[in-house]
């Protein structure tokens, strides 16, 4: 509800702002919208450009969940990505067991990187926030140097080599890049949300970011979960990686990514934080970014104008998490925020 | 000062308060008058209402009903702006200023002297400090920064900026809380010379001593009302204690007498352990809780209770010592080991430690039971027998206005506690620790509670009980334990449990404490 107003209201903004750049905003949106949505070329791009939301949106959502804000998912992506063309090109193997391997090896990529914000985090109370936005700019250098100078495939471009045909998602359009990634990124969806709705452990996660002390005192060892949730919100995120390297570019190639890991900050936020909420506004966020390009090409409307939509959703839903969480002159304190719960002060 | 004053030495009057959060009634009915140039101690409990009257007296709140007057004259308070123009100020317990803002800054802002287009005058503001410090005998560097002051200079600068907006009432909210000894005698001597400079002061608190030290007039609040006021010289600290904790409503309960067994739910050995600043909170404390027998701990809050409960609970790693739970060693575990070994805790803080308020009843009944078998499948939970558990004991426990998808916040104080009560005394367990159980509790839900706890008793489980109401603790327990200073100052059979000698316990008066076992 929250989400659908915040995007009536952008709707409205960015419609004010062609109309103020002499466009007129009914055809703009329209064609916003028949670039994105009519026909299967244009769907097929559409659902190319979800794919990688799907994955750090959930990456996002499965840490906010548990009062943590992972927004080192860029990182986490880029760190999970090189790991899979690492593996993509290096080793030989059937199919059946290369691209499970590859998908494996992102996995574990984009833990690693989360593992360190997640373990300062709950060991020795250092703010996620901060070091997350350290990382992902070390992570972009790190792959960069790795790309140009370790493991650069020969040639002009910054890459490693391209990655063994059994290592390649096999692709769905001819059209676009989209491929079988798309699959396993709704496979996770549905995983997720199942973990959230049925696992012991996602109720654990559940109680820890609505009251980590509470959490504590019912038997939950928060610490060691906290730095579980990381792994786990980085894991996904390497899986983004992985779909990019194995479906769309066959290759690692530097610095591929246009932001999808901050978009999914963004997708995750007007998802609510629930798993067929992401997909949902993943779907959105896909056609927005897949439509701008047509939009462009079409009228001279610059591709950011969608941008501009989509921060302004972000703006608004974020002003409504502030509004919110001003304290209130209660009598008694309020009971632990939403996010960014004090880990190392209620325990021991 | 007191004496013969009448009340037209009135400075400060709130008359007939009363104010409610919810179904909580903080203060009922409350009536309180600072005279001028006075030191004026109100006392009480955590919850008694005091901090709630004071905020009314500073503008954060406004009452629900009465009427406060200044100098005899009506006044309406909707802001702490608002009091501060009307010269009432105050010092919160958590001071509330830049640390990496300099003294001078900090005294100032808010009003600052000297400022000519929206530029700051330094320089007029560092010459209103010196003066004021002087003026008060509370010389402070200007140009310090406060993040590197001590904290009882940090304290001054929160004095001093009150003391820049010209105030004429100063609350002090538990100033001594965080001092050290040494800072509370030259606060002490800061408040006597502010009083004889004209400022009236009012000074929470709950430490006995204290009081008599400084004050002239002393009120006690207990349970949301006022209930009395008297000159220093006519109270005495056993006295006090017995007007603080006092005699509450409805505290009979029907039990036969305790038939322990010899077995031990819990046996803790020379424990000590340290308080949230590294002070020493618990110091050397034995004692033993067999299955089938009441426990109960009195004492004056903030005498080391708080911290005991923590260490048995897991929340607190105690420094030397040992501590048992059902026969298993539980020294410095964590929760989770706590609860395995055969412990439940009814923790005094329910919405930060007891429950998530946010959360909804069934998932509040579940957690920290969530793993038993009943409710878990593997590493599934099984989420309709949980609601469906959660049902039953809804209705078993009587939780008033609950289904299973209420979120706890909307639940009544006592009802609330009875959710916790479900979850914890439903379980099998072997030592049930009790922290302020009726505490923002309903009288009608305390009765209940009370025969709850009795009941648990004679299925022949442990139950130790930690409350600062001295009825409730005669009333339930088998045997009393006083605490007083971080140590057992006393043990007592429930048949010889008379209130006159437990305050004297409480307030410290027996000097050699009878040893505990």
């Amino acid at each position: 509800m929250r989400s659908a107003v915040a995007i009536a209201i952008a709707v409205v903004i960015g419609g004010l702002l062609v109309a103020a750049l002499g466009h007129d905003p009914v055809e703009v949106y329209g064609l916003l919208l028949d670039g994105s949505l009519d026909g299967w070329p244009n769907i097929a791009v559409t659902l190319q450009m979800t794919t990688p939301l799907v994955f750090t949106g959930l990456a996002v959502a499965v840490a906010f969940r548990a009062g943590l804000w992972n927004i080192g998912v860029e990182g986490q992506m880029l760190m999970g990505a090189l790991a899979a063309g690492v593996a993509g090109y290096a080793v030989q193997l059937p199919s059946a067991l290369h691209v499970p391997l590859c998908l494996f090896a992102a996995m574990v990529g984009g833990a690693a990187w989360a593992a360190i914000p997640g373990v300062l985090r709950a060991y020795v109370n250092v703010n996620e926030l901060v070091t997350c936005l350290m990382l992902n700019p070390m992570a972009l250098l790190l792959t960069g140097w790795v790309s140009a100078r370790v493991l650069k495939a020969p040639g002009p471009t910054n890459k490693l080599p391209d990655i063994m045909p059994s290592a390649e998602l096999p692709g769905l359009s001819q059209f676009s890049q989209l491929n079988a990634g798309i699959f396993i990124a709704l496979l996770v969806a549905l995983a997720i949300w199942l973990f959230n709705r049925c696992a012991l452990r996602g109720f654990e996660w559940k109680m820890i970011g609505r009251n980590p002390r509470f959490a504590f005192y019912g038997g939950v060892r928060v610490q060691a979960n906290s730095v579980a949730v990381f792994l786990t919100s980085g894991a996904i995120a390497g899986l983004a990686g992985a779909e990019q390297v194995m479906g769309v570019y066959r290759a690692y190639f530097d610095n591929f990514s246009p932001g999808y890991g901050f978009d999914g900050i963004a997708v995750a936020m007007l998802a609510g934080f629930h798993p067929a909420g992401v997909v949902a506004s993943a779907l959105l966020f896909g056609a927005l970014n897949s439509g701008s390009a047509v939009l462009q090409m079409m009228t001279g409307i610059s591709k950011y104008l969608v941008q501009v939509l989509q921060f302004t959703i972000v703006l608004l839903l974020a002003a409504h998490f502030t509004w919110r969480r001003r304290p209130r002159p209660a009598a008694r304190p309020e009971p632990a925020a939403v996010a960014g719960h004090d880990l190392s002060q209620p325990l021991l | 000062m007191a004496g013969a004053a009448s009340d037209d030495a009135e400075l400060l009057g709130l008359h007939g308060i009363t104010r409610q959060f919810g179904a909580l009634v903080a203060v009922r009915d409350a009536s309180f008058t600072l005279r001028r140039g006075e030191i004026h101690a109100l006392v009480g409990e955590n919850g008694a209402g005091k901090s709630t009257l004071m905020n009314i007296a500073y503008g954060i709140h406004r009452p629900d009903a009465g009427a406060l007057r200044l100098d005899g004259r009506p006044i309406v308070l909707d802001s702490p702006a608002d009091a501060l123009r009307l010269g009432i100020g105050m010092v919160p317990q958590h001071f509330k200023l830049a640390p990496s803002f300099t003294v001078a800054e900090n005294i100032v802002v808010g009003a600052e002297p000297g400022v000519r287009w929206g530029r700051l005058d330094r320089a007029a503001g560092a010459r209103r400090t010196v003066e004021l410090g002087r003026r008060f005998g509370l010389e402070l560097d200007p140009e310090a920064r406060v993040r590197d002051l001590p904290v009882g200079l940090q304290q001054r600068v929160e004095i001093l900026k009150a003391l820049h907006r010209q105030v004429r009432v100063l609350i002090l909210d538990e100033p001594t809380a965080v001092l050290t000894p040494q800072e509370t005698r030259e606060l002490f001597t800061t408040m006597a010379a502010l009083a004889d400079a004209g400022t009236a002061i009012i000074f929470i608190t709950h430490k006995l001593r204290e009081v008599l030290a400084v004050s002239h007039r002393i009120s006690v609040m207990r349970h949301g009302e006022v209930v009395g006021t008297l000159p220093n010289r006519e109270v005495t600290p056993e006295h006090l204690a017995r007007m603080m904790v006092g005699r509450s409503v409805l505290l009979r309960v029907s039990k036969t007498a305790a038939r322990p067994r010899e077995s031990e739910a819990l046996r803790i050995t020379d424990l000590h352990a340290q308080g949230e600043r590294g002070e020493v909170a618990v110091h050397g404390v034995s004692l033993v809780v067999r299955p089938g027998e009441i426990v109960g701990i009195a004492g004056v809050q903030g005498n080391g209770q708080d911290e005991l409960v923590e260490t048995i609970a897991g929340f607190r790693r105690p420094s030397a010592g040992r501590v048992e739970v059902a026969g298993t060693d539980v020294t410095g575990a964590d929760p989770r080991a706590a609860r395995r070994a055969g412990l439940a805790y009814v923790p005094a803080d329910r919405p930060r430690v007891g429950l998530s308020p946010a959360s909804a009843v069934w998932e509040n009944l579940s957690l920290g039971r969530h793993r038993e078998p009943a409710l878990a499948c593997g590493p599934l939970l099984r989420i309709r027998a949980a609601r469906r558990r959660a049902a039953e004991l809804i209705r078993s426990f009587d939780v008033r206005g609950a289904g299973v998808d209420t979120p706890a916040s909307a639940l009544s104080g006592g009802n609330q506690q009875k959710l916790v009560l479900a979850r914890e005394l439903s379980r099998d367990a072997r030592l049930i620790v009790v922290e302020q159980p009726s505490q923002g509790v309903d009288i009608g839900a305390i009765e209940a509670i009370h025969r709850l706890l009795v009941q648990m008793r004679d299925e022949g489980r442990g139950v130790l009980l930690v409350s600062a109401d001295l009825d409730e603790i005669l009333a339930l327990s088998d045997r009393v334990l006083v605490m007083f200073r971080g140590s057992i100052a006393g043990e007592l059979d429930a048949a010889d449990a008379d209130p006159e000698i437990v305050g004297r316990l409480m307030a410290g008066l027996v000097p050699e404490p009878t040893p505990a076992h």
